[in-house]
């Protein structure tokens, strides 16, 4: 089932969550919304649910208008942050829950449920839980148990809160490999809120970038991640470097660095600033042409196959991260205290005024 | 073997247990627990096995006749009926005030909260006089219409059952509300996604989850009702086997130097306090054992 937001706004108090939001997420897809906490996530996903009632805008399930239908008649499957397992029921009654509530004439049989509920067990590898209380499970089984309940009634979207936000990092991140898997298999139309980027870059076949009741960026993780439209998205997607600098007439100097940017020609005297991903920057223990800048290495962390380096400009005493491998740092032989010429390999100029950062 | 690990169990239990515990010495603990236990036997174990002492002082015959007696047993008549009047409505009543205030977001919630807690600020006597004043068929503001309708509340037991519904109104929705609002709105939420009606969701989910609370406030409310002595007396008239309850029944038998049917019939209401104090533990233990995740 296809998903279609439109113009969707919502204010709480004096606080705008949503301001015309507009999406369109397309049969099968699995959709990551992402953004900082108050960014207006969780409250769009439950708009969508019909737990929360938008001021303005429509919500179209496959082309027709479900904007005034309750949550009941929507018939979504809504997985919550921190579970909300039904703490008096077994595994297997919470399970039952959504197909024991349908009205006599829908319900299916004592049997029928029975098997359904051991078909949900067998999926989410649980059935041997199926007599034990939520208190009894641990939190990567109760929101196992979490999403069996909430697929058992065969929801046309799947809607998820902060999935595995609540999970040690192990744990989460079995889980949300396993939500790929699980999706490859029944593409169920799925949108998922979450606050790590990581998280969103994983699973998501599309991420929904969200910041400020705004729609950022929409795009496949590749799109979102290679050409972040601006910098709030740069930032918000990995680390980054900063530069500030100015722009004249195709030429950029940040410091002692000036580069070539054919992009901004019309620019003149801009204040700009620039952004550069750490294992985007490139180190060389001597200086060539302009395109360099002089550094101290400060901090070296040597652990696993990528070294973390974080420099002090020479120039401005601005710091510098960069992620090299360790073939290329044994290679160079760096040391901390040791000055080294540094170039952004790959940059994005943004001219300030147009972005508030 | 088997000798050798518990002695290494019980010594890491008790580097832990003196890590957690304040590091005095053993003669404070024992004396303000023997303070408080000594304090806890005076006021309140002496004057309750008294009551008993006292009731069967006489023979268990003129226990059983104080009970028995025909007034006495129009009393706990009236008293039962209006337990059976005022504690299903103020359940229902509070049930809904706490399922509206925990669950929702209105305006004029906190006005809500703040008229629950009405009966408890005020003085019951004060109660009872706010129910004459109304009801009064002399001079009432309600007097005329009453009188035009032949309808008697005040020295009836109608304004009995009046002001008890007043007193007992907040023990409900008092106890179930901060239950409620600890829970949240999380598992109805998740109910209402899985198809379940507004009812199905109440029935199912919220009320499994405050039962024990529900249980206790509802002993709470019955006790009350059984004992309110203060609101009571003022619209009764004392009218006997008319309009006397169990406590003003009490209060006579003593003021007639009856002491031990008195302390008798007294005894009846101190068992409900009793049994009540049973459930109270009963109910704390499991609605401990509920809110566990």
């Amino acid at each position: 089932m296809s998903i279609e937001i439109s113009n969707i706004t919502k204010t709480f108090d004096s606080f705008k969550a949503l301001n015309n939001i507009h999406l369109k997420i397309n049969t099968g897809e699995l959709v990551a919304l992402l953004g900082p906490s108050g960014s207006g996530k969780t409250t769009l996903l439950r708009i969508i649910a019909g737990l929360e009632r938008a001021d303005g805008g429509s919500i179209i399930f496959d082309g027709k208008d479900n904007t005034k239908k309750t949550t009941q008649d929507r018939k979504v499957g809504f997985v919550f942050q921190h579970y909300a397992l039904f703490k008096h029921m077994t595994v297997f009654e919470n399970i039952a829950f959504g197909l024991k509530v349908r009205p006599s004439k829908l319900r299916p049989s004592k049997e029928e449920i029975n098997k359904k509920v051991h078909e949900l067990l067998a999926l989410v590898k649980m059935e041997e839980l199926a007599k034990r209380y939520p208190s009894q499970l641990s939190g990567g089984q109760r929101q196992r148990i979490a999403l069996a309940r909430a697929l058992v009634v065969e929801p046309k979207v799947l809607l998820l809160d902060e999935p595995f936000g609540a999970l040690d990092a192990k744990v989460r991140k079995d889980l949300r490999r396993w939500l790929r898997k699980l999706h490859d298999k029944y593409p169920i139309t799925s949108v998922f809120v979450t606050h790590d980027q990581e998280e969103a870059l994983d699973v998501a076949d599309r991420i929904v970038i969200l910041n400020q009741g705004k729609i950022e960026q929409i795009g496949t993780p590749e799109e979102v991640y290679d050409n972040p439209v601006n910098p709030f998205v740069y930032n918000f997607l990995g680390n980054v470097n900063l530069f500030h600098g100015r722009v004249h007439k195709g030429k950029a100097e940040f410091g002692s660095l000036k580069l070539d940017v054919p992009e901004h020609l019309e620019a003149r005297d801009r204040q700009v600033v620039s952004y550069t991903r750490p294992h985007d920057i490139e180190i060389c223990l001597e200086a060539q042409g302009h395109e360099f800048i002089a550094a101290e290495i400060i901090f070296i962390r040597a652990i696993g196959p990528i070294v973390n380096l974080e420099m002090k400009r020479v120039d401005n005493g601005e710091y510098i991260e960069a992620e090299i491998s360790k073939e290329n740092y044994r290679n160079l032989k760096l040391k901390l205290g040791q000055i080294v010429y540094v170039k952004p390999r790959d940059f994005r100029i943004f001219i300030p005024e147009d972005y508030v950062i | 073997m088997a000798g050798v690990i518990p002695i290494n169990v019980r010594r890491t239990n008790q580097n832990k247990a003196r890590e957690r515990t304040l590091q005095t010495s053993k003669v404070i603990p024992i004396f303000l627990t023997a303070i408080a236990l000594i304090f806890f036997i005076l006021m309140l174990i002496v004057p309750l096995v008294s009551v008993f002492v006292k009731a069967f002082e006489q023979g268990a015959g003129l226990y059983y006749a104080a009970i028995s007696d025909p007034i006495a047993f129009k009393a706990i008549k009236l008293t039962l009926i209006t337990i059976s009047i005022v504690v299903p409505i103020n359940t229902v009543f509070g049930l809904i005030a706490a399922w509206a205030i925990a669950k929702f977001k209105f305006k004029g919630k906190n006005l809500l909260i703040t008229f629950i807690d009405l009966p408890f600020a005020i003085s019951p006597v004060v109660a009872g006089l706010i129910f004459v004043l109304l009801f009064s068929t002399s001079y009432g503001l309600f007097a005329p219409l009453l009188n035009a309708w032949g309808i008697k509340i005040i020295f009836a037991p109608a304004g009995i059952v009046l002001a008890t519904l007043f007193v007992t109104l907040p023990f409900v929705a008092r106890e179930l509300i901060p239950l409620m609002e600890a829970q949240g709105t999380s598992e109805e939420e998740a109910a209402l996604t899985l198809g379940a009606s507004g009812f199905k969701t109440f029935l199912f989910i919220t009320l499994p989850n405050i039962k024990w609370a529900l249980i206790y406030s509802i002993m709470l409310t019955a006790a009350r009702a059984a004992g309110e002595f203060g609101a009571v007396s003022v619209v009764s008239g004392h009218i006997r086997g008319l309009t006397n309850t169990v406590p003003l029944h009490v209060e006579i038998l003593y003021n007639e130097y009856k002491f031990s049917a008195a302390f008798a019939v007294a005894s009846l209401l101190t068992v409900i306090a009793i049994i009540n104090v049973i459930i109270k533990n009963i109910a704390d233990w499991k609605i401990k054992q509920q809110t566990k995740i």
